[in-house]
């Protein structure tokens, strides 16, 4: 297994791709007009947030923030 | 290395993605019945979809010496039109004996709703009543964490289900805990768009460990190939992982699963073993 300074030395660049990506997104979002209340950019705005945290399972609370959390409808065998 | 990708949809894939399998070391595949891009219009179109995937398919892999079993089933999507779902079931039970048919798959659910679980019930009722292996299909994007809970807790109130023979697919990282811990068998599915790519593949594998595990690309009419599960690979040994731990993974493991059924005929391969 790669240490970790191996590992960023591997995926540096790559993860900076993917950060100006996004960056660009938002950008070109912001200049086809406000769209601020939309529930789908706040989720965008919630997952970002959890990328800046420094806890583990990022992916997974991620994950869970794009997730329907309605009830499952009534079920059962009759 | 020999491989096995134990989930693609071959129907919607060419000639060019055979012999791409093949010279990658692909020598069995699986191909569970699946919603086809459009909802079919009768029951009759499923039975001519089952010979396909029964016999055209098959004898297209063997061609490229692959090794082609399917599994059975009216998939979650279509399942929400009830009657249709219950004609094409009927068509099921005389089909569960021929030797490329491995269980009924890949049943679960969509978009969560009443119908499908309806539906999705009294498919797990038909491969209790038959002793089939059960392949489930787990929704899509924000209905999956919602749909593995409601397919998991039904599972594991069901007194005639096996966990061990069955495997729950699609997990992603928010999923497959719940699986795990029931005792089912987990598909992580390399479907970058949708699902997980292989570097998180191979984050799973190496948080999770191979244990009832298997890896597979899904491949169908979406943006999808089988050189997803070959990334995969070559992602796990770029992280140092000995040979014998991917033949685990990408080939061991799906043997395990499916050698429950008599029918499939490859064998787990232990290269070697540890003297005693």
């Amino acid at each position: 297994m790669p240490d970790s300074k191996e590992m960023l030395d591997q995926t540096l660049l790559e993860m900076r791709r993917r950060c100006l990506s996004l960056a660009a997104d938002l950008d070109r979002l912001d200049r086809a007009g406000k769209n601020g209340s939309d529930p789908r950019l706040r989720q965008i705005r919630d997952a970002l947030a959890v990328l800046l945290e420094s806890t583990p399972n990022r992916v997974e609370r991620i994950l869970l923030i794009f997730s329907d959390k309605t009830p499952p409808p009534p079920h059962g065998k009759k | 290395m020999k491989l096995i990708d134990p989930h693609i949809h071959c129907i919607s894939r060419t000639t060019d993605d055979y012999q791409f399998m093949a010279r990658c070391g692909v020598v069995a595949v699986s191909e569970p019945a699946f919603w086809a891009g459009f909802d079919r219009s009768s029951a009759s179109s499923f039975a001519d979809y089952f010979r396909h995937l029964t016999d055209v398919e098959p004898a297209r892999a063997a061609h490229y010496g692959i090794q082609h079993y399917s599994w059975l089933c009216i998939n979650a999507k279509e399942a929400e039109n009830v009657p249709l779902a219950r004609e094409v079931i009927r068509l099921i039970p005389p089909l569960l004996d021929h030797p490329r048919v491995l269980g009924i798959g890949e049943i679960g659910l969509n978009k969560n709703t009443a119908n499908e679980i309806m539906i999705f019930e009294e498919q797990v009722d038909l491969a209790a009543d038959h002793d089939q292996l059960i392949l489930i299909h787990t929704p899509h994007l924000q209905d999956k964490h919602k749909g593995t809970a409601i397919i998991v807790n039904i599972l594991k109130n069901d007194r005639r289900i096996d966990p061990q023979r069955i495997l729950i697919d699609h997990c992603e990282e928010h999923t497959i805990r719940m699986a795990r811990e029931a005792g089912f068998w987990c598909g992580l599915t390399i479907y970058p768009q949708s699902k997980l790519t292989p570097e998180r593949g191979v984050d799973i594998l190496e948080q999770f460990g191979p244990d009832r595990l298997c890896v597979n690309s899904a491949s169908d009419w979406g943006e999808s190939g089988p050189h997803t599960l070959i990334d995969t690979l070559l992602e796990y040994r770029r992280r140092g992982h000995a040979e014998q731990d991917a033949a685990e993974i990408f080939y061991n493991n799906p043997c395990r699963f499916f050698g429950q059924c008599p029918k499939w005929k490859a064998k787990a391969e232990i290269r070697n073993p540890k003297p005693e």
